[in-house]
């Protein structure tokens, strides 16, 4: 159990790229682009550039936060058949373990007067 | 232009741009990457148009220009680049994992093959290679002398004036340092303390300077510290002291040496330890070291009496050092010598130490890479046969597009990792077998403290190991790449064969052909030493007790005083029940501890008028009046001394061989040998009495002082009384077991005397046995090494026989069911491994005679063409490889024709 800990905290923390992949893929399988589409439509965060995003998915990979699934059809693309990635057990615990460590310091940011209270974060 | 159209350029420019990242990220990831700027430029198209997607463009190339050269940098993946080694590995180790017996037996193999090279290294590399533990002390030497044609002494201590010579060349010499004849001591903390026995030797005070040896505790000798009239001084090793309580307060305090008070000015570090080496005898690691009572400027420069060491200038060239040490030689030689060829000459003190071992390790050396030689043919063997089963796996690979680099890449990988696995299990072998072997070695083989096994020689294991295996692993690699599409299609008629089958034989050729030169060589060193256990020294070892009592001219200032003392130590110990016999002598038999000397025989019809040969160098042995009868030495004419003295009568024998030359047909006995102080003589401490008549009363067979196979030099036996002989050795005979009446014989000698010791107590068969160690240990590991050899050769011939059963089972069954009977094709298998064996040993004849050459300095009293070490070797050969050929070839037997064939 604490050695599982360790591995997880080994991977924190993420870069704001590899949170967001995480984040998508949290939600369902998603070929490259759909990623992308993901955080243009979370608005908030710059969108990565292809290379950069690529590169951080063979290193997750890498590190088996996410996986390879099956190349297939994507309906979203002309039906072109795609790569698509699915996020493990191991990643989905990385990305809740970011999400607290972010909330932990949201909420010392605020309680130290950095943030308003209630403002969005 | 059309959507589409311009779609499809965007991509002709993504994937331009791709040629930034490096391959294997582009192999990996290239077409997702391209294939999302593919989606984006649509979208963006279909957004903003032209605009929009010429901004993509930049933004891809920007994106391309950051990341393709941050992911070449990348350097935790830059090792693959080279192509996919990591999965090279893990392929290898999972194929192994999967074929786990024969993993198991290769690397099992290799384990126990590398342990024995590991072990033969390691006392390789620790007595012949491994730096002495001084400073620099590629830069120390020994100095001896060489008499020439003055008397046949080759290396002889020096004398004392011969230090200042050397001195005197400061530009090439930086130090010089004396020590005197290895010198026991009778040692004890305080007046009437329990006396122990010590090695003490006198040392120059330059001796530690020369060294760069700093005290753990006090200090050591200063310049001025030595010579006549001087204070006694002693520096005690860590050993030593340690032993004696490790007190230290020590320092400052006095202790007793022969009776006399020295004071204790230091104490040597733990890491400090000399080994004197002598001339011929055993070597002694020193204890103590006190300083000289006299000045060595003064003594004869005809008495040879000190060891010297030089430390040159750093720098100097060997040849320089040699050049200066015998122009100081030629100084002594012109002043001291009438220019009659003395010579002086510097040995590099590695090499001085290292000698008696050297020519046995160097065969062990040569052994050792015989073997691992062996065990590299025998892994390629090995390795090609599983090539071979795989070669339907191969041609596939190819016909799929592997290149040859990948086919051979896979092959290198099993060989490299069985060789790595091998290397390291065994040099864990060898840490405890190095232990086990360093027990059996002989107490004064050089440098035998620092034998083991350390990271040094496990990283060289490993490396070699993982060589062998590459080595091994080439062959089958070669032949992998060769294995055409073709093999696909012909192996199913064929059934294998071809051309790894002939390679294989000449492997197994090769094998046997160098397991016979290790075989005989081994046979005729193990033959060696059988004679030498066999071999007759002159005397019945057996019973014998043998001492040293020390009686130092402190304690037994007279000569009537040490005769009367030694007679005392005689009868009491002839008392002690059981015991048949007691005497003493000046110097053992087997410890080449005679003291050489000139003598002459003025009027012996043996002489020729030349002085080389009328005054011959002799070993000089006093013996109490029994000696001859309690070693059981052999009488050849005349008689053994009179059991009663009678002053002014003195007796002497001599040898066979004087005998001999002195007395070719004339009775020696009656005749007279002065003795005096003419001619050579070496350093002595004996009282000397004037020049005297002894007279010849007997001839005896050598008691051999050097070896136990052959006579050393000439031999002259007179008795200690007419010399004031000491120390001496006594002997004590007895029916029953020898060490057995240690007990009794030291609280005999402590009735007596209570300030003596006895030291190197010693059966006579310990003696005999000490002096036979180190042949004993080498003779075990060659044959070691040599069965290994014979084993990996029939593991070879085994296989090889074994798969061609397998493979010519469908022969052999068309044989069977056409009428040949069972015996007669197990011939015609057994045959195929007979010949191959034929082959090799006809091969391996040449090398049996060349190492027969190389090891003839081992080989004592045999011929290294001896035919029964020989056709031991060749037979133990035949029979073995024989039985590896019939296991197998047995199978033909259970093969039944009609069952075969219908198989197919």
């Amino acid at each position: 159990m604490d050695r599982n800990r360790r591995a997880i905290d080994d991977h924190l923390p993420l870069r704001p790229v590899e949170f967001h992949i995480l984040l998508s893929l949290a939600a369902g399988e998603r070929h490259g682009y759909g990623i992308i589409q993901d955080i243009q439509e979370r608005g908030d965060a710059p969108v990565p550039d292809v290379g950069t995003m690529y590169r951080a998915l063979a290193r997750m990979a890498e590190a088996r936060l996410i996986e390879a699934a099956a190349r297939r059809a994507a309906p979203d693309a002309d039906d072109e058949r795609r790569n698509y990635y699915r996020i493990t057990e191991a990643g989905r615990q990385v990305a809740m373990a970011e999400a607290r460590r972010l909330e932990m310091l949201t909420r010392a940011a605020r309680l130290g007067g950095l943030l308003s209270k209630g403002a969005k974060s | 232009m059309t959507g589409d159209r311009l779609v499809n350029v965007s991509e002709r420019w993504f994937r331009l741009l791709q040629r930034l990242y490096p391959p294997d990220f582009r192999d990996d990831m290239g077409d997702a990457v391209v294939e999302t700027y593919r989606d984006r430029a649509r979208d963006e198209l279909r957004r903003g148009g032209i605009l929009r997607l010429s901004l993509l463009w930049i933004r891809a190339l920007v994106d391309s220009l950051r990341n393709g050269p941050g992911e070449r940098a990348r350097p935790a993946i830059s090792w693959r680049r080279g192509g996919n080694w990591g999965r090279d590995v893990e392929v290898a180790t999972r194929r192994l994992l999967r074929a786990r017996t024969f993993a198991l037996v290769t690397i099992g193999t290799l384990t126990i093959g590398l342990g024995m090279v590991a072990v033969v290294y390691t006392f390789v590399y620790k007595i012949l290679l491994e730096p002495m533990p001084y400073r620099d002390s590629s830069d120390l030497y020994y100095v001896w002398r060489d008499y020439g044609s003055i008397v046949d002494l080759k290396r002889a201590q020096l004398a004392g004036p011969d230090l200042a010579e050397l001195r005197k060349n400061t530009a090439v010499i930086e130090e010089v340092a004396a020590m005197q004849q290895f010198l026991g001591g009778i040692f004890a903390l305080k007046e009437g303390g329990d006396p122990t026995e010590i090695a003490v030797t006198n040392v120059t005070p330059s001796f530690f300077t020369l060294l760069d040896v700093h005290p753990l505790l006090g200090r050591v000798f200063a310049p001025n510290e030595t010579g006549r009239g001087k204070p006694n001084l002693i520096v005690l090793t860590h050993g030593l002291w340690n032993r004696i309580g490790a007190d230290p307060t020590i320092v400052g305090g006095q202790v007793r040496l022969q009776g006399n008070a020295y004071t204790v000015i230091g104490v040597l570090p733990p890491t400090f330890s000399f080994v004197r080496d002598e001339a011929a005898g055993s070597s002694k690691r020193i204890e103590a070291f006190v300083t000289f009572g006299f000045d060595l400027d003064t003594q004869r420069p005809d008495q040879s009496m000190v060891s010297v060491l030089i430390r040159a200038r750093h720098g100097a060239s060997p040849q320089a050092v040699a050049s200066a040490v015998d122009a100081a030689g030629r100084t002594v030689d012109a002043r001291d010598f009438n220019n009659r060829g003395l010579r002086l000459y510097p040995v590099a003190i590695k090499t001085d130490v290292v000698a008696r071992a050297r020519p046995a390790l160097l065969v062990l050396a040569a052994a050792g890479a015989l073997l691992a030689l062996m065990l590299t043919v025998n892994l390629a063997s090995v390795l090609l046969a599983r090539a071979a089963q795989r070669e339907h796996e191969f041609a596939v690979y190819r016909a799929l597009g592997a290149s040859d680099r990948t086919v051979m890449r896979a092959t290198l990988f099993e060989g490299g990792l069985l060789g790595l696995a091998g290397g390291a299990s065994g040099a864990l072998l060898a840490i405890w077998a190095t232990r086990a072997l360093v027990a059996l070695t002989p107490l004064d083989l050089p440098r035998r403290d620092g034998i083991a096994v350390d990271w040094t020689i496990g990283g060289v294991m490993i490396v070699l190991g993982a060589t062998l295996g590459l080595l091994a692993a080439l062959v089958p690699a070669m032949w992998a790449t060769r294995t055409a599409l073709s093999s696909l299609l012909a192996s199913s008629a064929v059934r294998g064969g071809g051309g790894h089958g002939r390679m294989r034989r000449g492997m197994i050729v090769t094998q046997v052909a160098l397991s016979l030169v290790l075989l005989s060589s081994g046979g005729l060193v193990v033959r060696g030493v059988e004679r030498l256990i066999r071999a007759d020294p002159g005397f019945q070892a057996e019973g014998v007790l043998t001492f040293r009592v020390r009686s130092p001219p402190e304690f037994f200032p007279k000569p009537a005083d040490l005769v009367g003392f030694q007679d005392r130590v005689e009868r009491t110990l002839a008392e002690i029940p059981g015991v048949t016999g007691v005497s003493a002598t000046s110097a053992l038999p087997l410890t080449a501890s005679a003291a050489p000397m000139t003598i002459s025989f003025p009027g012996a019809p043996g002489n020729t008028g030349s002085p080389e040969h009328d005054t011959p160098l002799v070993d000089m042995i006093g013996t109490r009046a029994s000696y001859v009868k309690v070693m059981g030495m052999r009488i050849i004419a005349g008689r053994a001394f009179d059991p009663v003295r009678v002053d002014g009568r003195q007796e002497a024998l001599i040898d066979r061989q004087l005998a001999a030359q002195f007395f070719p047909n004339g009775d020696p006995i009656g005749a007279k040998i002065p003795l005096g102080r003419r001619g050579f003589r070496t350093a002595t401490d004996y009282t000397y009495q004037p020049a005297d008549a002894y007279t010849i009363v007997g001839v005896v067979d050598q008691a051999r002082q050097y070896d136990v196979h052959q006579d050393g030099r000439p031999q002259l036996y007179i008795r200690t009384e007419d010399w004031g002989f000491r120390p001496l050795s006594f002997v004590v005979r007895s029916a029953q077991d020898p060490e057995s009446l240690i007990l009794q014989a030291r609280a005999a000698l402590k009735k007596i005397e209570p300030r003596v010791a006895m030291g190197d107590v010693r059966t006579m068969e310990q003696i005999v046995g000490d002096l036979l160690r180190q042949q004993r240990t080498s003779a075990a590991v060659i044959a070691a090494l040599a069965i290994g050899a014979l084993l990996l050769a029939a593991m070879g011939l085994f296989g090889v026989v074994s798969s061609s059963v397998t493979r010519r089972k469908h022969e052999i069954a068309v044989r069977l069911a056409l009428g040949a009977d069972h015996r007669r094709v197990l011939r015609l298998v057994l045959g195929e491994g007979a010949l191959m064996v034929a082959i090799g040993v006809l091969i391996g004849v040449p090398g049996v005679y060349a190492a027969g050459r190389l090891i003839r300095g081992l080989l004592v009293g045999i011929s290294p063409l001896d035919p029964v070490a020989l056709a031991a070797a060749a037979i133990g050969l035949g029979l073995v490889t024989m039985a590896a050929c019939y296991v197998p070839a047995k199978r033909v037997l259970g093969i039944d024709p009609a069952q075969s064939l219908r198989q197919e």
